[in-house]
C-alpha cells in the first residue's frame, strides 16, 4: 500500500460564549455542524473518535468522556475511541493523532471533537477550578490559576528587552476583534478601536481587558480521513495535513527553558520540527492561526515562527502584517481573543478556519492561500503544538 | 458542619476541592520538602549518584533515574526581575491585588529563577530590582480520614517578601 495522506474534509464549530447547556449538548451542536458540512458522510462510516476536553472531569463531573460523547453523537467507533487532555492544545493534539491513525491505517474516518463547559452553574467556580490548569502544587499554590498575570510578566520582559509597547499589544486585539466581528460563532462580535483597547480596565499590568482572551464554553469537531476517501466524500479542494510537532520541555514555571520570558525556544523547536515534517519554511506560510490567548503571545509567536526577526514582533503586528493584505494574515476568524477559548475546542476551530482558507471560502479570504498553520500553547506556556496544512500533500 | 444539598458531606472535608498541596507523608513522597518548610528551610532534591539538582523535589533523579536523593538548601534571597499586581480574575482564596514576581535567585543557585507570590508588601511599593526573601506561613489544616482514623494535617506554604530597606 502506498503511503496514505491524511486530509481534513469537514469541520463545525458551535456558538462560543457563556452558554446555557451541558458539555454533551455543546459536543452535539458542534458535531451536527460538522456533519452538515459534509452531506455524503454518514455517521456509520465513522470508525474513530478522539475527544479533547480537559475540564470535563472538574466542571461537568464527567471523566472518561469519549464513550459518553460517542453515544450522544450516535457513533459506534471500531478503531479508536479515546479522550485527550492537553488543555489548550487538546484539539490540535487530536488532529495530529488522527493524522497518524489515518496515515498508518489504524483508522479510516476519525472525528476529532473538542469542547469545554467552563461556566458551571455558578460563575465563581471558574476561579476555583482554575488551580488545576497549571502545575497545581508548585504554581497553583502560588495563586496562579487563570494565566493573565503570568503572561503579563512575559509582556514586561519583552518590553524590557525589545522595547515593545502597550500600543503594539493593543494592535493585536484590534486586528483580531476586527476579524471576529464578522464571525457568528465568536464570543465577542464587535469591532474594537485602539482608543477603547488602550482605555480598558486593568487586569494585571500591562494587561487590560482586551489583552486577554475570555473564559468560554463551546465545542468544535472535524473529520480527518485519507485522501482517496476524502475525494469520495467531497467535491471541495482537498486540504492535507502536511505535518506537525508537539514540544514539551518543562511544566513548573521555575524550569522555564528560555533566556528570559520573552524568549520561547520551545516554540522555535516546535516550529522548526513542524516545518521540517511539512517540508515548508516560514516564507511559505500564507495564513496562520497562532495561539493569541494574550496579545503578547501573538507578538512573540510571529517572531518564533520566523515571520519577522526576533524582537521585532511589536512593530511587525502594529504595521498591519498580521491583517488581510499583510505578510501573513493571522487569526482571520477572530482568534482566541475574539472567539473565546474553550480549551479542547480551540485547535479544531483553528483547523476549521484553515480548511476554509485553503478551500477559498473564508469570510476574510487570503487570496490564493496554499499553506496554513495552526498553533497552540498550553499550560503556563509549557507546551507548544503546531499543525501545518496544505493544498498538496508532502512529496 | 453540614453542607446543604450534599448531606453526605456532614462533618467531612472534600480534599479534592482543596487549594493547597497534600503535604502529609500518607499522600506525598516529597513530604520532606514540607517538613523542611516547617523548619523554615527552602530545599529540593539532589542526586547522590550523578549530582543533578532538580526542582521541584522528586522521588527519582530525572537525569539518571537513581532513587538516592538528598535534600539540599536553596537560596532564600533573590531579586525581582519583573512583577505584576493582579487586580481582576484572582483565583479563589486569594485577594487582589495579588502580586506575582519572576525572581532571579542569587548567583550559583541550582535553580536560576522562580515564580512566586510577593506577600507582606503594600500595593504600589514593589520595584523591579528589589531584593526579596523567602517566607513561610501557615495555611489551613484540614481533617482527613485515613482508614478509620481522622488526622488533621498541619500545613505551611511559602512565598517571598520584600527585604526591609
Amino acid at each position: 500500500m502506498d503511503k496514505r495522506n491524511a486530509c481534513i474534509v469537514a469541520a463545525g464549530v458551535s456558538v462560543f460564549g457563556e452558554r446555557k447547556g451541558h458539555i454533551v449538548d455543546l459536543f452535539q451542536e458542534a458535531a451536527k455542524r460538522c456533519l452538515d458540512d459534509i452531506p455524503a458522510l454518514k455517521s456509520k462510516d465513522i470508525d474513530g473518535l478522539l475527544v479533547a476536553t480537559s475540564l470535563a472531569g472538574r466542571t461537568s463531573s464527567q471523566i472518561n468522556t469519549a464513550p459518553v460523547v460517542a453515544e450522544r453523537l450516535g457513533l459506534h467507533p471500531t478503531s479508536i475511541c479515546t479522550r485527550l487532555d492537553t488543555l489548550c492544545a487538546g484539539g490540535n493534539s487530536g488532529i495530529l493523532l488522527a493524522t497518524a491513525l489515518v496515515e498508518s491505517g489504524m483508522a479510516d474516518v476519525v472525528v476529532v471533537a473538542g469542547g469545554e463547559k467552563l461556566y458551571t452553574p455558578q460563575r465563581w467556580e471558574v476561579f476555583y477550578s482554575a488551580f488545576n490548569v497549571v502545575d497545581h502544587d508548585w504554581d497553583g499554590a502560588q495563586g496562579l490559576g487563570l494565566p493573565p498575570p503570568y503572561f503579563a510578566l512575559h509582556a514586561k520582559e519583552h518590553m524590557k528587552h525589545y522595547g515593545t509597547t502597550k500600543e503594539q499589544l493593543a494592535a493585536v486585539s484590534v486586528t483580531n476583534y476586527g476579524f471576529g466581528a464578522a464571525n457568528p460563532n465568536a464570543q465577542f462580535r464587535k469591532e474594537l478601536t485602539l482608543e477603547e483597547a488602550m482605555a480598558a480596565a486593568s487586569v494585571a499590568p500591562p494587561f487590560t481587558l482586551y489583552d486577554c482572551c475570555p473564559i468560554t464554553d463551546g465545542g468544535a469537531a472535524a473529520i480527518i480521513t485519507f485522501e482517496e476517501k476524502a475525494k469520495e466524500l467531497s467535491d471541495r479542494p482537498l486540504v492535507y495535513i502536511r505535518g506537525g510537532a508537539q514540544v514539551s520541555l518543562h511544566s513548573v514555571s521555575a524550569n522555564w527553558p528560555g533566556e528570559h520570558l520573552g524568549d520561547w525556544p520551545h516554540l522555535r523547536l516546535a516550529a522548526e520540527k513542524a516545518y521540517q515534517k511539512a517540508k515548508v519554511g516560514a516564507e511559505d506560510i500564507d495564513v496562520a492561526q497562532t495561539h493569541d490567548c494574550f496579545t503578547i503571545s501573538e507578538v512573540i509567536e510571529v517572531e518564533e515562527f520566523g515571520f519577522c526577526k526576533k524582537g521585532e514582533g511589536g512593530p511587525y503586528v502594529a504595521s498591519g502584517q498580521i491583517n488581510l493584505g499583510g505578510k501573513v494574515p493571522i487569526n482571520t476568524d477572530g482568534g482566541l481573543l475574539s472567539c473565546g477559548h474553550p480549551f479542547g475546542a480551540t485547535g479544531i476551530r483553528q483547523g476549521a478556519e484553515i480548511l476554509k482558507q485553503l478551500q477559498g471560502r473564508a469570510t476574510f479570504q487570503v487570496e490564493g492561500a496554499e499553506i496554513g498553520l495552526a498553533h497552540n500553547l498550553s499550560g503556563l506556556c509549557a507546551e507548544h503544538t503546531v499543525v501545518i496544512y496544505g493544498k498538496e500533500p508532502v512529496r | 458542619m453540614g453542607i446543604e444539598g450534599i448531606p453526605f458531606l456532614e462533618n467531612r472535608y472534600p480534599v479534592t476541592m482543596d487549594l493547597w498541596p497534600m503535604e502529609a507523608k500518607e499522600f506525598n513522597r516529597v513530604y520532606g520538602f514540607y517538613d523542611n518548610l516547617r523548619a523554615g528551610r527552602f530545599t529540593t532534591t539532589k542526586c547522590n549518584k550523578c549530582g543533578y539538582t532538580a526542582y521541584p523535589p522528586r522521588v527519582i533523579c530525572p537525569e539518571c533515574y537513581s532513587e538516592e536523593l538528598d535534600y539540599i538548601d536553596l537560596p532564600k534571597r533573590g531579586k525581582v526581575i519583573v512583577f505584576t499586581e493582579q487586580l481582576r480574575g484572582v483565583t479563589l482564596g486569594f485577594e487582589a491585588p495579588l502580586i506575582h514576581a519572576w525572581i532571579d535567585l542569587v548567583e550559583g543557585s541550582p535553580i536560576k529563577r522562580i515564580l512566586s507570590r510577593i506577600i507582606n508588601c503594600p500595593e504600589g511599593t514593589l520595584n523591579e530590582g528589589d531584593e526579596v526573601q523567602f517566607v513561610v506561613f501557615d495555611v489551613p489544616a484540614h481533617p482527613m480520614e485515613i482508614k478509620k482514623e481522622t488526622i488533621t494535617a498541619e500545613r505551611v506554604f511559602f512565598a517571598f517578601e520584600p527585604v526591609k530597606k
